[in-house]
């Protein structure tokens, strides 16, 4: 449905994503990893034909077989209504505090599909429904505010299924909720792909939610795609140092705080920081805070190679070559 | 064993909420609950509970910002909320608190040198606030002269250090971290956690350390009270807690924090 040839965003001397190739299939349930600038709003965005009018885009986008790498506002207008929808990390920004809930989910349903407002209310009162709001009818008249943060999300959820899409963007939507919430939401995504047969963006650093939710990931630094595969797979046993620093600096709760000797054990970390977009180095977007570095590694980029069958990983190591 | 530097005693804190209509009186929510509990020097003690949960008021109380209703805060063995304002004063050099948002918590329009040295003003310590101010950047981490920098030059991550640098200035015995990696990446975080640790050995900190997230308190803290709608659900040494959670509530937590 969804297909990204090697698809690049920059701005100026920066570039906020760098050969992106992707392919999304009906019902599939993917995951985008990365820390803050690894470039995977900027891909939910484009995906949404949302990106910035500063960017230079190349490569190609195509939706349906149909070309969008640089379709214009009427032509995105009409792919977003039917094709793609998208939810945002921020329940409480993302809802019109002056309108009633069952005005806003109403909206598209009348200015896309052409329903009467009796229609409309019908559709929302499945949909609202469908999304688990207890007794909808009552919600509909409510205003945001007299909803806790997982309705409004369950809100939003409903808003974005009103057209019926067949893909789903979520860009950190369980980041604001608190723990018991954010199941519950990732569960509903879940269950309403499976359902509606729809695919599933779930763009997230939170590499637990995207363990609960998604089939496949792809792992994202600097505006590169360092590693992609099934998600159980890559969590378990990553490729691309990038993901194995990302995974061996997060906590274990399992794992005692004092070693033996009553010593506090410290987190392994990666070294450094994140470079600024225009900083970065120009092979791969992780040398100089690898571990393991060949000399190459800074100034060519390196392309994926398979880790196994339906596995890949963007690192010179994985190319034959042992340090 | 050594007397405890934090004593919290069956903290209570009650609000108001605002009345819904003439005829009611208004109703009381109890924010916290009759929560107790101690911080050793060089202990960590985790608070963990989502929203509401009495996290947040239990670190106002602790940094004597608020009363509580009923119980007492006894700080080194003295009771924080009986003393004179003139007192208290001079006692905050001895707990600093550490905030969850590092864009927010330092005034934009200051160097941070102004910014760190800003409790030494507070309580009135003359003479060689810059060298203590450069003392603490380099603890922290960073090179002394960043203290002539603007927050806005600075990642999330280093404006964090800054702020932690603010708080260990006074040279406290005791820090109160309310969410203090929550805003940060996952390879940052395990920075900022590890910089807590390193001072906690150099310095000898008591740590209060509030968060929602399990994993995080799991990987510094020595002993875990979990809260939730402001009652202390359970508490005890942190591997404990972990390994078997009595509670339905601190399970889900678990699952929350992701063990694949």
């Amino acid at each position: 449905m969804f297909e990204l040839d090697d698809f690049s965003v920059s701005f100026g001397s920066g570039t906020a994503l760098r050969y992106a190739n992707l392919e999304i299939r009906e019902g599939d349930r993917l995951g985008i990893v990365g820390e803050s600038g690894s470039g995977k709003t900027m891909l939910a965005l484009c995906l949404m034909g949302m990106a910035p009018d500063a960017a230079t885009i190349s490569g190609r986008l195509s939706i349906d077989g149909q070309d969008m790498t640089h379709a214009n506002e009427r032509l995105w207008q009409q792919m977003r209504a039917r094709r793609v929808a998208m939810i945002f990390q921020e329940p409480m920004t993302a809802l019109n505090p002056l309108r009633r809930i069952g005005d806003t989910v109403m909206e598209p349903l009348i200015v896309h599909d052409g329903l009467s407002r009796a229609q409309a209310r019908m559709r929302v009162l499945a949909l609202l429904e469908e999304v688990g709001i207890p007794d909808p009818p009552a919600r509909m008249r409510m205003f945001p505010h007299e909803l806790s943060g997982g309705q409004r999300q369950r809100v939003l959820i409903a808003l974005a299924l009103a057209c019926n899409p067949a893909l789903l963007i979520a860009d950190e939507p369980t980041t604001a909720l608190d723990a018991n919430v954010a199941l519950r939401i990732t569960d509903l995504l879940v269950r309403l792909a499976h359902e509606r047969g729809m695919a599933l963006v779930f763009i997230t650093h939170d590499l637990a939610a995207v363990a609960r939710t998604t089939e496949n990931i792809v792992v994202m630094y600097g505006g590169d795609m360092v590693e992609r595969g099934p998600t159980a797979q890559v969590l378990a046993n990553p490729a691309h140092p990038y993901t194995k620093g990302l995974l061996g600096a997060r906590p274990d709760p399992t794992a005692p705080a004092r070693d033996a000797n009553g010593k506090r054990r410290r987190l392994p970390t990666l070294p450094g920081t994140v470079p600024p977009l225009s900083a970065l180095p120009q092979g791969c977007r992780f040398s100089g805070r690898c571990a393991v570095e060949l000399d190459y590694c800074a100034t060519t980029r390196a392309p994926d190679h398979a880790v196994d069958a339906n596995r890949a990983a963007a690192c010179h190591l994985l190319g034959g070559v042992k340090p | 064993m050594t007397a405890p530097l934090l004593e919290a005693r069956n903290l209570t804190r009650r609000y108001k909420l605002p009345r819904t209509s003439l005829l009611h009186a208004a109703s009381i929510l109890t924010a916290v609950d009759n929560t107790s509990f101690t911080i050793r020097a060089g202990e960590t003690l985790g608070v963990v509970g989502e929203s509401g949960s009495g996290k947040s008021t239990v670190a106002r109380m602790v940094m004597a910002f608020e009363a509580p209703d009923a119980g007492e805060v006894l700080f080194q063995g003295q009771n924080l909320h009986s003393l004179s304002a003139a007192d208290l004063r001079v006692q905050r050099q001895k707990f600093q608190m550490v905030f969850q948002d590092p864009f927010g918590s330092l005034d934009p329009r200051r160097k941070v040198g102004w910014s760190i040295a800003e409790p030494m003003r507070a309580i009135g310590v003359d003479g060689d606030t810059a060298r203590r101010t450069s003392e603490a950047l380099e603890q922290v981490g960073l090179p002394a002269r960043d203290a002539d920098k603007y927050p806005h030059e600075f990642s999330g991550g280093q404006r964090q250090r800054i702020a932690i640098a603010r708080a260990i200035v006074t040279r406290p015995a005791l820090l109160v971290a309310d969410e203090a990696v929550s805003a940060l990446d996952v390879s940052v975080q395990a920075q900022i956690l590890n910089l807590l640790m390193d001072l906690q050995d150099d310095l000898g900190l008591g740590i209060l350390f509030i968060s929602h997230d399990l994993a995080v308190v799991a990987s510094i803290c020595d002993q875990i009270l979990v809260m939730q709608h402001g009652k202390p659900l359970e508490s005890g040494p942190a591997a404990q807690v972990l390994r078997s959670p009595a509670h339905g509530y601190t399970q889900t937590l678990l699952k929350a924090a992701g063990v694949f």
